[in-house]
């Protein structure tokens, strides 16, 4: 426990400290504008909601990606990950308070989107069904900071994850329905896009956002929270397998 | 648990080539070495003598190819989280920060890395940060500061843990004078508290002045562990006699004793380098009677058997 808070009290300090952190509490506003000027514009004014739900998935995704994801190769270049592996706290601890940290902050971004709608548009997130919409923001949080871990340790093993985070965002952004509910998607991507958490969370953020009843709730936030899990799992088994080889190697290898 | 604060036994460490054009590296060839408990030992050797490997087997982050090492009783592989609360690590350069974060930011971190509670950390971080002098600059960004500044937080954070064994590779990188000369009065003060120090370093002065015994290490193999002050011995059993203002049919005379091995002159002084027991005496005597009243003994240097064993080979590695 004492890892993870030291992480999570890390991370806080590094948010204060480096400006970049909140890059994407710059691009949301934008995000919002764009989405719901498109929205409305097609007289859809329906889908304002959907339109508001966006820029907050892709807050929260940009910091699992370029935050998260980057936390050991930046230990790494920073010469810090090395000595950190002599301390008595075991690293996973401190990369998960560090990731949960991070994907918490990233919740900034529901507030300054809603914020930015109410004050441009008018248009508020509606809160039809408020419990709902709570329980899935933190699994979202949840399985982003699985997503994450996962990202953190395949990225250790490849020079070129910087190549990767620039192209993976918006593929995500589509796989994921992020704005577009993959339910419109060609036929063939709807079984890739059930395996990404991202389109169970988008589908049912927006669903809490309208009067309807929800439709299998506890289902589907159980695939948010599963698919999460099996990313911690994946991430936690690469990170371990990265780190016991890089006291026999010497190095973290890239492959 | 009694025993060495630090036992090596017979370690070898390979570094097997990533692609079959690369050279298979041995870093450590079959070492074994002894730091009693209390002890300021040196490592010295050039540049990829094994010295940042050793130390790295002994703080646990790289596993031995074979052989054994202890840090205190625990085997540095199969005990790796024992050995962990025991020791501190501090390393040259300006690499192992949060650059971003202040002195005092990095110290707390690496204090809640070794289980210090908030309250401890925090304390013991000013603490530090006093005892090394950074208390005015605690709360700067470290980007902000010089490089032996750097280098005084690596040392605040080697310490954070309250290590019983310290591993020192090159902390005095980037210091300048006197500031290394505070870094090595606070070494000192380290052994006073009952804490064993392993300090790899290239610098002559540091190994001597503060060192109760070195080893030279080169191309992963030891080549001697003798008190700094004795090493000498490796390669001159003998003392030898440095003198001023010999005139040359003197010297002459001197060249004639039995056990006189050679006789240099530079810069209006003269070296007599002794070879056999006894004759130092003889030569004292014959210079001293012969009204020479600049004489003094000494036995090679650490530099000078340094340049000996490890050959001067100018900037290969």
């Amino acid at each position: 426990m004492r890892g993870f808070l030291a992480g999570v009290r890390l991370q806080a300090a590094i948010v204060r400290a480096e400006y970049d952190v909140v890059l994407p509490f710059f691009t949301a506003p934008l995000f919002t504008i764009i989405f719901l000027m498109i929205v409305r514009h097609s007289g859809r004014h329906d889908l304002q909601p959907d339109a508001l739900m966006a820029p907050v998935l892709m807050t929260m995704w940009w910091l699992a990606l370029f935050q998260g994801g980057n936390f050991v190769t930046s230990d790494r270049w920073q010469g810090v990950l090395e000595w950190a592996l002599a301390t008595p706290v075991g690293l996973p601890a401190v990369l998960l308070g560090r990731i949960g940290g991070i994907m918490v902050f990233s919740l900034v971004g529901f507030f300054e989107t809603w914020g930015v709608g109410e004050l441009l548009f008018g248009v508020g997130i509606p809160l039809e069904h408020p419990l709902e919409l709570a329980l899935t923001l933190l699994a979202t949080v949840f399985a982003m900071s699985g997503t994450a871990v996962a990202f953190a340790a395949l990225f250790v093993l490849t020079r070129n994850a910087i190549t990767f985070m620039n192209s993976a965002s918006f593929p995500f952004y589509v796989l994921g329905g992020v704005f577009v509910p993959i339910a419109i998607l060609p036929g063939w991507i709807q079984p890739v896009s059930s395996v990404i958490f991202m389109s169970w969370s988008a589908d049912l953020l927006r669903a809490s956002l309208k009067p309807a009843h929800i439709d299998n709730f506890w289902g589907r936030l159980g695939m948010i929270m599963l698919l999460g899990a099996i990313s911690f799992a994946v991430g936690r088994a690469v990170l371990n397998l990265v780190l016991r080889r890089m006291r026999v190697t010497g190095e973290l290898v890239a492959v | 648990m009694d025993g060495p604060a630090v036992a090596v036994d017979e370690v070898t460490r390979v570094f097997e080539p990533r692609r079959k054009r690369d050279a298979r590296v041995v870093a450590l060839d079959g070492i074994s070495l002894e730091i009693p408990r209390g002890d300021i030992h040196g490592l010295l050797g050039p540049n990829g003598a094994g010295k940042t490997t050793l130390v790295k087997i002994l703080s646990t982050v790289l596993v031995p190819t074979s052989g054994r090492a202890r840090v205190l009783g625990y085997d540095v592989v199969e005990k790796a989280r024992d050995v962990r609360p025991l020791i501190g690590i501090v390393f040259g350069g300006e690499r192992g920060l949060y650059w971003r974060l202040t002195g005092r930011q990095n110290l707390e971190y690496w204090g809640a890395l070794y289980k210090l509670s908030a309250a401890r950390t925090r304390s013991r971080a000013q603490e530090l940060l006093e005892r090394v002098g950074l208390a005015d600059k605690a709360d700067e960004r470290v980007e902000q500061y010089s490089r032996g500044m750097k280098q005084r937080l690596h040392l605040a954070r080697g310490l954070v843990g309250e290590a019983r064994v310290l591993f020192l590779d090159e902390p005095t990188t980037g210091m300048d004078p006197l500031a290394a000369r505070e870094f090595r009065s606070l070494i000192g003060e380290l052994k006073g508290e009952g804490r064993t120090i392993l300090l790899a370093t290239h610098d002559m002065v540091e190994a001597e002045t503060v060192c109760d015994r070195v080893t030279l290490i080169d191309r992963g193999v030891i080549l001697a562990t003798e008190s700094p002050r004795t090493l000498g011995h490796v390669i001159s059993r003998y003392q030898r006699i440095d003198v001023e203002g010999a005139e040359p049919d003197l010297l002459a005379r001197v060249r004639g004793i039995p056990g006189v091995h050679s006789i240099s002159q530079a810069d209006g002084g003269a070296r007599i380098e002794i070879a056999e027991e006894g004759a130092t005496g003889t030569v004292l005597k014959l210079l001293v009677d012969s009204g020479v009243t600049s004489v003094k003994t000494s036995l090679p240097s650490l530099e000078e058997v340094y340049v000996h064993l490890i050959g001067d080979r100018g900037l290969e590695v």
